[in-house]
């Protein structure tokens, strides 16, 4: 219990190391549960934009895509035709006001077409059975969730998220459930 | 016939439905006294182990599912809308579903567990205040000073820390808490000397949780996640660790979880036989007892009442004058944030430390008013709902504000007293059915115009608190629109009263024609004062405990 706990910590500081050296863009390939790997990159590339890496980690290092996917599976099945249309509409959309996927514009383009699906512009056309501002909402939503929740649901891989907020992690609870000196002070 | 197979049957003298703040009292006081009690809970036993500290699985966020329950698909209700459409709401679909605890214990088990005697004006509303229109605000048939014994015992056997003495607006009391105050953490140390200065009364919160070894069991360690999560340590009080366990104890008491009731069976003559449920298989059960109480929460208590019809309350048991499931109430919560130029927060569980109640009553042009306190931990999940008029919500912007002020904030808030309102009210679903096949509840009704105007005036006050304690920037969070409401804090639907036409049950908590059924939770409230209501239904459990034990000594429930 005591060394495993010991390599956890050890192991968190060298994944935040490198994880600072790496692009923004960069993602661990891993199949995913539900995205295709062309929705995958797409939506990486709208969670990147609602939480953007600077000196502290994104949503992508986070693993914000992998508490996605694996909640669609399960809590979040109800959500799987709205990420599937959406994500198809957005595309789009794109192409045609943009003229590139999503993923493949600057990261001031992919802000600008964000701040368009906020207010349902009017110059987004392929959007059907829900409103860009509603799809663009639930993925804010999601993407706060996996970034600033708890690891063990697939995302804010290694507490990233309460290292950036400068708390303790993982929280120490109840010191009788630990061995002494195994704390995180 | 039906009445032979009923005696034969039955082998408990009292059914307590619900083993909540209330229903965990009473079942002690019966069990105590001797009196055999059945106690039937819809969930289970909680386990700390299941859910740890996971923000996303709590009683506080719920995005990926209750920590102790309800849960799943089996527990829907609906919603009622202003334009009269209807949703189907699941627990965990956000606060339209009005989710309260299911597990041994109930909300006891992982609220912030804030200790609150209302005060003497709380049971005196529309004496103090006159009528108020729109409104059913009303006096309590019950006094604070008829009650005063009962918080004490809830004080001292499930435990409280806190010093009424530094508090000028607390009620009087016999006995002082059993447990000394909490220390105040940095940001209640910073808004006490700012409250000071400004002329208020701050204090050290009352709180159902050991600031020293209590009943055998440890102190609170102070964990961040305490408000909305088991305690690790077991140094928070509720009946699932004082009251339940004392009850089985005894022999007296056998308690059934994941029992489900449906229906209080009521014979031809007007009195209570038993109950019907589904037990822990989903198998369809009866239970029989001289004495049935109900003490499911306010919205599941009216609902059970609602659903039980019979020869002389076609419409629900107690329903004949259309009182059941009425008044439905909660808490709008209303305050200020503050940001600062510091980390005011330190971490210290369970975040609120302080309260003052200088704005409770006499408030000029308000009917009521609210304590003021400062706010529980929030995690950062949740804190991703806080941000000031215009900020953004996503992007570099929204990313450093959480960054930078995550512990650069602070809010002052509080519970306001709403104005109880007859149409916000529970009723059975015409369509809707459960796993069990039981109609659901329907919420429907709006908020009274006053509450709004209410939050508007402690929002104020809650602001001037925090530009006092040296915040660079404040904005104030109104609450008190929309609705019904209801919330953790449901109360109101089964009002207590001395009137039958315009009340359920009387003061004692016995329905007014059916002497053997008893309500004991936060449903029958008349109103709901500025405060957290937990302490209260404690009282009203020992309350209506004593009263039934009574009326058992003279014989006058036996069938």
């Amino acid at each position: 219990m005591k060394s495993s706990r010991r390599n956890f910590l050890k192991n968190t500081g060298l994944a935040i190391g490198g994880s600072l050296i790496l692009p923004a863009c960069y993602y661990e390939p891993a199949p995913f549960r539900f995205f295709s790997q062309e929705e995958a990159e797409c939506l990486i590339a709208i969670c990147e934009c609602i939480i953007p890496a600077d000196d502290a980690p994104g949503a992508t290092d986070a693993g914000v895509i992998y508490y996605i996917d694996k909640q669609i599976m399960g809590h979040f099945k109800k959500y799987q035709q709205i990420y599937r249309e959406g994500i198809d509409a957005l595309q789009k959309d794109c192409k045609i006001n943009m003229g590139f996927n999503f993923e493949s514009l600057t990261s001031d383009q992919q802000v600008k077409f964000l701040e368009m699906m906020e207010e349902n512009n009017e110059k987004l056309k392929n959007w059907v059975s829900i409103r860009p501002a509603t799809f663009f909402n639930m993925v804010i939503n999601h993407t706060m969730q996996g970034f600033y929740g708890a690891p063990r649901h697939g995302g804010n891989k290694n507490y990233m998220s309460y290292r950036m907020l400068g708390i303790g992690y993982p929280q120490i609870v109840g010191q009788n459930r630990y061995g002494k000196g195994d704390s995180n002070g | 016939m039906e009445r032979g197979i009923a005696m034969a049957k039955k082998s408990y003298r009292a059914i307590v439905v619900g083993a909540g703040a209330g229903g965990g009292v009473v079942a002690k006081q019966l069990a105590k006294k001797g009196i055999s009690v059945l106690l039937l809970e819809r969930g289970d036993w909680p386990i700390y182990d299941e859910h740890i500290n996971d923000e996303l699985i709590s009683q506080r966020t719920w995005v990926l599912g209750t920590a102790f329950g309800p849960d799943g698909e089996k527990h829907p209700r609906v919603m009622v809308r202003k334009d009269g459409s209807r949703d189907i709401v699941k627990p965990t679909d956000g606060w339209d579903y009005n989710h309260i605890a299911s597990c041994v214990g109930s909300g006891t088990v992982s609220y912030g567990a804030m200790a609150w005697r209302f005060m003497k004006e709380d049971f005196k509303m529309r004496s103090t205040y006159g009528d108020v229109q729109g409104s059913t605000l009303d006096d309590w048939p019950l006094s604070y000073d008829e009650l005063e014994p009962y918080y004490e015992m809830a004080e001292w056997e499930i435990g409280v820390a806190g010093d009424d003495a530094q508090n000028p607006f607390a009620p009087p009391r016999k006995k002082p808490h059993p447990m000394p105050p909490f220390e105040y953490n940095k940001e209640a140390n910073v808004l006490n000397n700012a409250a000071k200065r400004l002329g208020l009364h701050p204090f050290p919160i009352p709180m159902l949780r050991n600031s020293v070894p209590y009943n055998g069991r440890p102190a609170c360690i102070r964990n961040r996640t305490c408000c909305g999560f088991a305690c690790p340590v077991d140094g928070k009080n509720g009946t699932q660790n004082t009251s339940i366990p004392e009850a089985i104890k005894t022999g007296n008491c056998e308690i059934k979880t994941n029992c489900k009731v449906t229906e209080i069976i009521i014979n031809d003559s007007g009195r209570a036989e038993g109950v019907r449920y589904f037990d822990d298989k989903d198998k369809g059960s009866e239970a029989f007892a001289d004495i049935v109480v109900i003490a499911a929460s306010a919205i599941e208590s009216a609902r059970l009442l609602l659903n039980s019809k019979s020869k002389l309350f076609p419409n629900g048991a107690g329903n004949n004058y259309d009182w059941v499931g009425r008044n439905l109430q909660g808490h709008a919560y209303t305050g200020a944030f503050g940001l600062f130029d510091y980390d005011i927060l330190d971490y210290i569980g369970p975040g609120a430390s302080l309260a003052l109640c200088d704005y409770n009553h006499h408030n000029k042009g308000i009917i009521g008013g609210g304590l003021l306190a400062n706010e529980f931990n929030r995690l950062p999940y949740l804190y991703t709902g806080v941000r000031p008029p215009g900020l953004k919500r996503w992007g570099k912007e929204h990313k450093d504000f959480q960054r930078f002020t995550y512990l650069r904030n602070s809010q002052v808030v509080g519970p306001i007293q709403e104005m109880p309102v007859f149409e916000s009210r529970v009723q059975l679903d015409q369509e809707i059915k459960d796993y069990w096949g039981m109609p659901v509840p329907a919420l429907s009704g709006e908020r009274h115009p006053l509450d709004h105007e209410h939050c508007k005036f402690l929002s104020a006050r809650a602001e001037e608190i925090l530009i006092e304690a040296g915040a660079i920037e404040t904005w104030q969070s109104v609450g008190g629109r929309g609705g019904p409401s209801g919330g953790q804090h449901q109360m109101g639907t089964v009002r207590m009263g001395n009137d039958k036409t315009t009340s359920v049950v009387n003061k004692y908590g016995q329905l007014h024609e059916i002497d053997n059924l008893f309500v004991a939770d936060g449903s029958v409230f008349v109103t709901g004062g500025g405060f957290n209501p937990v302490l209260t239904i404690m009282a009203i459990g020992y309350w209506v405990g004593d009263h039934i034990v009574d009326l058992w000594s003279g014989t006058g429930l036996k069938s």
